[in-house]
């Protein structure tokens, strides 16, 4: 089926996410779509995909006019999405997710099950995809969660699939069998968009790319016509920036020390850990998501008790203090949930901003806020950050994914503590906004300050790191000094015993 | 922007052609006329003597208004408290019995019975809160149950120890005349109103310009935002508890020194004021300046649909269900237009 998008515009507010742009998706095709954070690559997607309607423009499938009064709507004509957020309930099995909407019924009524299960086989065995379909979607890896939702379009009979961001929470194993599956489609021609910017897999993957930025269509093509330079060139709208250098410097005295951690974790205890970070150097932790990275984290932050151990924060002990204490002697967290943890999506920029500063007398009169203090901070930062909103009394919840990282970011580096712990800070962020928060970071550590920097993107803490700790399981499983990092070790230390990491996706 | 707002009153005008049918068609059944029952609706709602219903309706808005806001300050700093009527009956309980009790000179009987009753409110919601956060009830569960307790003990101390026998009622004892609260001159409309207005404007500002209510409000919008930039989260749902509390205490003394003068089994109970304060904060979508308006909304429709009753001979349960017809139509419109608009925050959220 062939899906044609033709002059469609969409403005939210004063900001114009999508300015006349035209598209078609051929049938048999991997169609990527690349660009920033906000350039409005999703936006688009939503309105083929009928959650947005336009304020201009018109949507064809086959050559025949439609206007989308719901999702619903398109997902009866064959459109099917998988959104960067997966939209699944956690207390239902994979079955019941797969089918919710959509029931097979028996003559009288009941949920016909075994047929639904007939169908999903048939699917299954055609692109070769294996899940236990009786697990509750709440105990599922992400990759796995991700299977679901592709295993529900194809039980919907989507002719048209749309992926947001498909692999930014895959590890690279889970990527190939990914990419493997949606090649399976594209022989079976199925017409296949993938919303990313990640260049390489662009290269890998697509018949075709397009380009946006700014909200427009800045060139569309064959990828045999065009080079990833040339990509990238569009993307950004200039040159690349040069590759990062990094200052030799000699870390001072101890900044975070953790002694013989223990937290309990979602399969027992996590720990024992012992790690310090040093004031001017990034410590980096690598390891795939869910060995014990998280609850290290909220141990250290203080959003969850330690079972036992202590954690030293410039020389005092704060392992019994709570979350408020342990930032104001010195720390600053870029947590990785930012939809929820980081900011308060139903509240303004200018408030979200201003949340959590340890200067209250900058921002308050006696027990009243002054507004037009906390404004200008805001703008501070979305000047400071290059941060892409509507103003200072914008909704957080109006800001692109990148943007939101950059004010996150923002807000808490301008608190300028002693320890920075950032946790996957560039997790669905676009090349511009990662050199940019990788660029602060470096500066941070330039002047003096401790990182720690918790990632599952193998590269980035490869770039960054002064030394690389890696977690396995609930524990470290070595030590690596930056300068003579190997990825090949390190992957085998994150990967030690992978395989059982992740069960049941073939 | 234009088109919006024509869509708005477009939508209005339906809702209420929608009411008007309704109503029309229930009084065509019980065979009431439409236009005296409309003019009694009216007259009763906002008429009388001397606007004597009117004070009647603003009186009663006052009680509605004061709970409201008193919900409206869990609810925006997302504590489910809707252990209001426990806190409004504490409240008027210890109100009276502190103005039997008391020595002294009226003035300071007066406010000594007031600033306990917002204590004993504060203390009963605090209970609430300390189960929630130190036992594990969740506030949603601890705050109703509570209602319970407060209300049987109430009943217990009037029907017993406290109890004006002579009365033949489960009552207390008048409380002393010189504690009432004085009625504006030529009016039956006592002054406790102006308390509510007080509480209300104190309510506003708190929401809108102050710190404490700037961080009640990020922890009402996201907990695990506000655990995460270290908001005192504690002493938030606790501090913020106290104050739901002392609200509702506030209504519960305005309630015995403005209209009843005694504490009366279930006075407070049966009227539904607590109830209907959160009805009319969830109508509102808790926009502080709305929700006083929103309380003398509901007040109108309940003395109205009364006053047809007696005036127009229209059946009372005819009214109740009118009532409940027209607050149907109101609160999907008002929460209709609620629901379109955080849609389109959402539709702009997902911009990526």
């Amino acid at each position: 089926m062939r899906a044609s998008l033709s002059g469609i515009t969409v403005r939210f507010g004063a900001l114009t996410a999508v300015d006349n742009v035209s598209l078609d998706i051929e049938p048999g095709e991997i169609h990527a779509i690349v660009g920033e954070n906000g350039a409005g690559k999703t936006t688009l997607m939503n309105v083929l995909f009928g959650l947005v309607q336009p304020e201009a423009g018109a949507i064809s499938l086959d050559g025949k006019a439609m206007r989308w009064a719901s999702p619903q709507d398109a997902i009866r004509h064959g459109l099917g999405m998988v959104h960067q957020h997966f939209m699944l309930q956690e207390s239902m099995t994979v079955l019941e997710n797969i089918v919710l909407c959509a029931e097979p019924v028996t003559r009288f009524g009941f949920i016909d099950f075994a047929a639904a299960r007939r169908r999903l086989a048939e699917v299954a065995e055609e692109h070769r995809i294996s899940i236990a379909l009786d697990r509750p979607v709440g105990r599922l890896s992400v990759g796995e969660r991700q299977v679901v939702e592709v295993l529900k379009m194809l039980y919907r009979e989507a002719e048209v699939l749309i992926l947001d961001e498909p692999t930014s929470v895959l590890t690279p194993l889970e990527k190939d069998r990914l990419f493997a599956t949606l090649r399976s489609f594209r022989s079976a021609g199925k017409a296949i968009v993938l919303i990313t910017h990640k260049l390489d897999e662009v290269m890998e993957l697509a018949d075709r790319v397009s380009v946006m930025r700014g909200g427009r269509l800045v060139r569309s093509g064959r990828l045999s016509e065009t080079s990833k330079e040339e990509i990238a060139r569009g993307i950004i709208g200039g040159e690349l920036p040069p590759a990062r250098q990094r200052t030799a410097r000699t870390p001072g005295e101890e900044v975070l020390s953790v002694c013989d951690l223990q937290v309990s974790g979602r399969g027992g205890a996590i720990g024992p850990l012992s790690l310090s970070v040093r004031a001017g150097e990034i410590v980096g932790i690598a390891g795939v998501s869910g060995n014990g990275q998280a609850e290290l984290i909220q141990a250290v932050t203080g959003l969850m008790p330690l079972l036992s151990g202590e954690i030293m924060l410039c020389g005092r002990p704060i392992g019994h203090l709570d979350v408020e204490d342990r930032r104001r002697i010195g720390m600053s967290y870029i947590p990785e949930d930012r939809q929820r943890m980081g900011l308060a999506l139903g509240a303004t920029v200018s408030e979200n901003a201003n949340a959590g500063r340890d200067d209250r007398a900058a921002y308050t009169r006696g027990p009243f806020l002054n507004r037009a203090a906390m404004a200008r901070f805001a703008r501070q930062l979305i000047e400071r950050y290059r941060i892409r909103v509507g103003g200072t009394s914008a909704f957080a919840s109006t800001m692109s994914g990148g943007n939101k990282q950059k004010l996150v970011v923002g807000r808490e580096l301008a608190r300028d503590t002693p320890l920075v712990i950032a946790e996957n800070p560039t997790w669905g962020v676009d090349i511009g906004a990662i050199d940019f928060i990788h660029g602060e970071l470096m500066r941070k550590r330039d002047e003096g300050h401790a990182v720690l920097l918790v990632s599952t993107e193998l590269d980035e803490v490869l770039a960054l790191s002064d030394r690389i700790l890696v977690m396995y399981s609930g524990a470290l499983a070595g030590e690596v000094a930056g300068a003579e990092a190997d990825r090949e070790r390190i992957g085998s230390m994150m990967t030690s015993r992978a395989a059982d990491a992740l069960p049941e996706v073939a | 922007m234009n088109g919006t707002l024509g869509r708005e009153a477009m939508s209005w005008a339906v809702a209420l052609a929608w009411i008007a049918a309704v109503l029309f068609i229930l009084m065509a059944l019980v065979g009431a006329p439409f236009g005296d029952a409309l003019s009694a609706f009216l007259q009763n709602a906002f008429g009388g003597r001397r606007f004597s219903y009117l004070m009647a309706t603003l009186s009663r808005a006052a009680l509605i208004a004061g709970m409201a806001v008193s919900v409206m300050l869990s609810f925006r700093a997302g504590l489910f408290n809707i252990g209001g009527e426990g806190q409004l009956v504490a409240g008027g309980l210890v109100a009276a019995l502190a103005a039997l009790l008391l020595p002294g000179p009226p003035l300071f009987v007066l406010t000594a019975s007031i600033l306990a009753a917002m204590l004993a409110g504060a203390g009963w919601a605090l209970l609430a809160g300390a189960l929630h956060l130190y036992v594990g009830v969740p506030l949603l569960v601890g705050s109703l149950l509570l209602n319970y307790p407060i209300r049987y003990i109430a009943s217990y101390l009037v029907a017993h120890p406290f109890r004006d026998v002579q009365s033949g009622m489960v009552q207390s004892h008048l409380v002393p005349q010189a504690t009432w609260l004085p009625y504006f001159p030529g009016t039956r409309l006592d002054i406790g109103i102006l308390f509510i207005i007080a509480a209300s404007l104190f309510a506003i500002v708190y929401s809108r310009a102050t710190v404490h209510g700037y961080h009640a409000r990020m922890n009402g919008l996201s907990p695990a935002f506000a655990r995460t930039v270290g908001l005192p989260v504690r002493k938030l749902t606790l501090q913020t508890l106290a104050m739901s509390g002392a609200i509702a205490g506030l209504v519960g003394a305005i309630a015995v020194f403005g209209i009843h003068h005694r504490y009366i089994d279930g006075m407070l109970v049966q009227p539904l004021y607590a109830w209907t304060g959160i009805i009319a904060v969830l109508l509102v979508g808790m926009i502080p300046w709305a929700v006083p308006l929103s309380g003398l909304f509901f007040a109108a429709i309940q003395t109205g649909a009364a006053g047809m009753e007696r005036s127009a001979g229209v059946p009372k349960e005819i009214a109740l269900v009118m009532q409940a017809v027209i607050i149907l139509f109101v609160a999907s419109r008002v929460s209709g237009a609620l629901v379109a608009s955080s849609e389109r925050k959402a539709g702009a959220a997902e911009d990526a």
